[in-house]
C-alpha cells in the first residue's frame, strides 16, 4: 500500500507530461501518424497493456490501438495524404494484421464511436475502415490477391 | 551572324509560321528590361522577347523585332489562371504537382513556347479543379451494439460491405448497417427531410470578423457556441474553410478549436437526436484574421 500510494498521487501529474508512447521495433513501417490532438487522447501499442497518452505526431503502427475520451479529439494521418479525424468517446484499431473471418483487412478498424474521412484524390488513394458490422471502402478500387 | 540579320531571318521564319504579327524597333539607348516593358508589359521579359526573335544577345538600336500575337495572351492568362487556383489549393500531392507543372509553364513562356506553355498551365488548373471535383468526404458512426451508419457527404460514392453484399452510398446519402446483417438500400438524406429543430446559434455571431491571436495549427482559441436543442444526445460542428475541413462531435453546445489557419470559414452545427439521426443545419460564415482585437461589423452605440 504504501508502494501504491505514491503511484497514484504522480497519476495525474505523469498524465500531464505528456510523451509519445514508445515505438514498437524499428522494423514496422509506419501506418499513420497522429495530429491535432486535443484533450484526452491515447494510444495502446501492439505489444503493450498500457494506454499511454498520445501527442502530436505520434506515429501508428500495426494493430496500434487509439482512444479518445470526452471532449477529445484526433486526427489520423496516413502516407497517402488521406486525413481521418476522430471524434471524441472514440475506439478504433490501426491495420489490424488479423481482421475478422471472411473480412479484408481495414487502414482503420472503429469498434466505438465517429470518424470523419477525407480523400483529397480518391483516384489516387484508398482507405478501407472496418467496424463490428460493415467495411467501407473508400477511393480507387483496391484489387487483392 | 549580326543581330540585324538574325532578326530578319527570325522575320522571314515566322512570317512562314505564324500569322502576322506587329513589330517594334530597338530604340537608342533602350535596355533588354525597358524594350520588354514597353512591348510586353514586364521587365523580366526581355529573355522571352529574345527567345521570340532567335537572338542570343541584347538588339542594337534600330534592330526591328517581331512581337507576339494572341498565342502570348493565351499562355498569359492560363498561367495566370493557375497561379491563382494554385495559391487557393489546399497543401497536398495535388497542389505539389500543380505547382511544378505551373514553374513549367512559366518556364517554356519564358522561352516563346507559348502553346506548350499555355498546354501545361492548363494542365495545372485542370490537376487541382479535378481534385476539388472528386474530394471524397464521408463519416462512419458506430454504436455500442456495433450498428454502423456512414454517411457520404461530398464527392464520389463509397462501397459498403456486409455479409457478402456490397451497396454503393452517393453523396447526400446514408446507410445504416446492422451487426449480422446485409446493408439494405441507402437513404437520401434530403429526401428523407431532416426533422428536428435546427440549432440557433450563437457566437462568433454573423458576419464576424475575428482578430486572432497565433496558436498552433493557425490562430486561436476559436469558441463555437449555440444554444441547446431539447432532446438532443449530442451536436456535430463542421467548419468548411479555405485550407482546413473539420468535423467535431460534441455533447455540450460549445466547441473549442485551439487553433485553425487564418481565412473564411462556414460553420454548420447539427444535433444528433434520439434516434442516432442527424437534424436540420444551421450555417454561419466567420473569419479568423491575424491581429489582437475584436472588429465587430455591426455599429455598436459604445463610443
Amino acid at each position: 500500500m504504501a508502494l501504491c500510494l505514491p503511484l497514484l498521487v504522480c497519476a495525474p501529474a505523469c498524465r500531464r507530461e505528456a510523451k509519445a508512447p514508445p515505438a514498437p521495433a524499428p522494423k514496422q513501417s509506419i501506418r499513420a501518424t497522429l495530429a491535432q490532438v486535443r484533450g484526452a487522447v491515447s494510444v495502446k501499442r501492439a505489444a503493450g497493456d498500457e494506454w499511454q497518452a498520445a501527442v502530436n505526431g505520434t506515429a501508428l503502427y500495426d494493430d496500434d490501438k487509439v482512444r479518445t475520451e470526452r471532449g477529445g479529439s484526433a486526427e489520423l494521418r496516413f502516407p497517402s495524404g488521406t486525413v481521418v479525424a476522430v471524434s471524441e468517446d472514440t475506439l478504433l484499431g490501426i491495420a489490424e494484421t488479423q481482421a475478422a473471418p471472411g473480412r479484408p483487412q481495414a487502414d482503420v478498424t472503429v469498434l466505438r464511436g465517429t470518424v470523419d474521412a477525407t480523400l483529397d484524390r480518391p483516384a489516387n488513394q484508398s482507405l478501407t475502415v472496418g467496424t463490428p458490422a460493415a467495411t467501407v471502402r473508400a477511393g480507387r478500387e483496391i484489387v487483392f490477391q | 551572324m549580326s543581330h540585324a540579320l538574325a532578326a530578319a531571318l527570325a522575320l522571314l521564319a515566322s512570317a512562314a509560321t505564324t500569322p502576322p504579327a506587329s513589330e517594334t524597333v530597338v530604340r537608342p539607348g533602350e535596355s533588354l528590361g525597358q524594350l520588354a516593358a514597353r512591348t510586353l508589359g514586364s521587365e523580366g521579359a526581355g529573355p522571352e522577347l529574345l527567345a521570340f526573335n532567335h537572338l542570343d544577345g541584347v538588339p542594337a538600336a534600330g534592330t526591328r523585332l517581331l512581337l507576339p500575337g494572341p498565342e502570348r495572351a493565351r499562355a498569359v492568362a492560363a498561367i495566370g489562371s493557375a497561379r491563382s487556383a494554385v495559391v487557393q489549393a489546399p497543401p497536398g500531392s495535388a497542389r505539389t504537382e500543380a505547382e511544378a507543372r505551373l514553374a513549367e509553364a512559366e518556364s517554356l513562356l519564358a522561352r516563346a513556347r507559348y502553346a506548350e506553355a499555355a498546354a501545361q498551365a492548363d494542365g495545372a488548373w485542370k490537376l487541382l479543379a479535378d481534385a476539388r471535383e472528386e474530394r471524397s468526404h464521408f463519416a462512419v458512426a458506430v454504436e455500442p451494439d456495433g450498428r454502423t451508419r456512414v454517411a457520404v457527404r461530398e464527392g464520389v460514392p463509397v462501397r459498403v460491405e456486409a455479409q457478402g453484399r456490397t451497396r454503393a452510398v452517393r453523396a447526400g446519402e446514408t446507410l445504416t448497417v446492422i451487426r449480422g446483417e446485409p446493408p439494405g438500400p441507402p437513404q437520401s438524406e434530403s429526401s428523407a427531410g431532416p426533422t428536428g429543430e435546427p440549432p440557433v446559434l450563437l457566437s462568433p455571431e454573423p458576419g464576424l470578423k475575428l482578430a486572432l491571436e497565433p496558436a498552433p495549427g493557425g490562430l486561436g482559441p476559436v469558441r463555437f457556441a449555440w444554444k441547446p436543442v431539447p432532446e438532443a444526445t449530442g451536436y456535430v460542428l463542421d467548419l468548411a474553410g479555405p485550407r482546413k475541413t473539420l468535423s467535431v462531435r460534441s455533447a455540450v453546445p460549445v466547441v473549442t478549436i485551439p487553433g485553425l489557419p487564418g481565412g473564411k470559414y462556414r460553420w454548420t452545427v447539427r444535433a444528433v437526436q434520439s434516434d442516432g439521426t442527424l437534424g436540420p443545419p444551421t450555417s454561419r460564415v466567420v473569419q479568423l484574421v491575424p491581429g489582437r482585437i475584436k472588429l465587430e461589423v455591426k455599429e455598436t452605440p459604445w463610443q
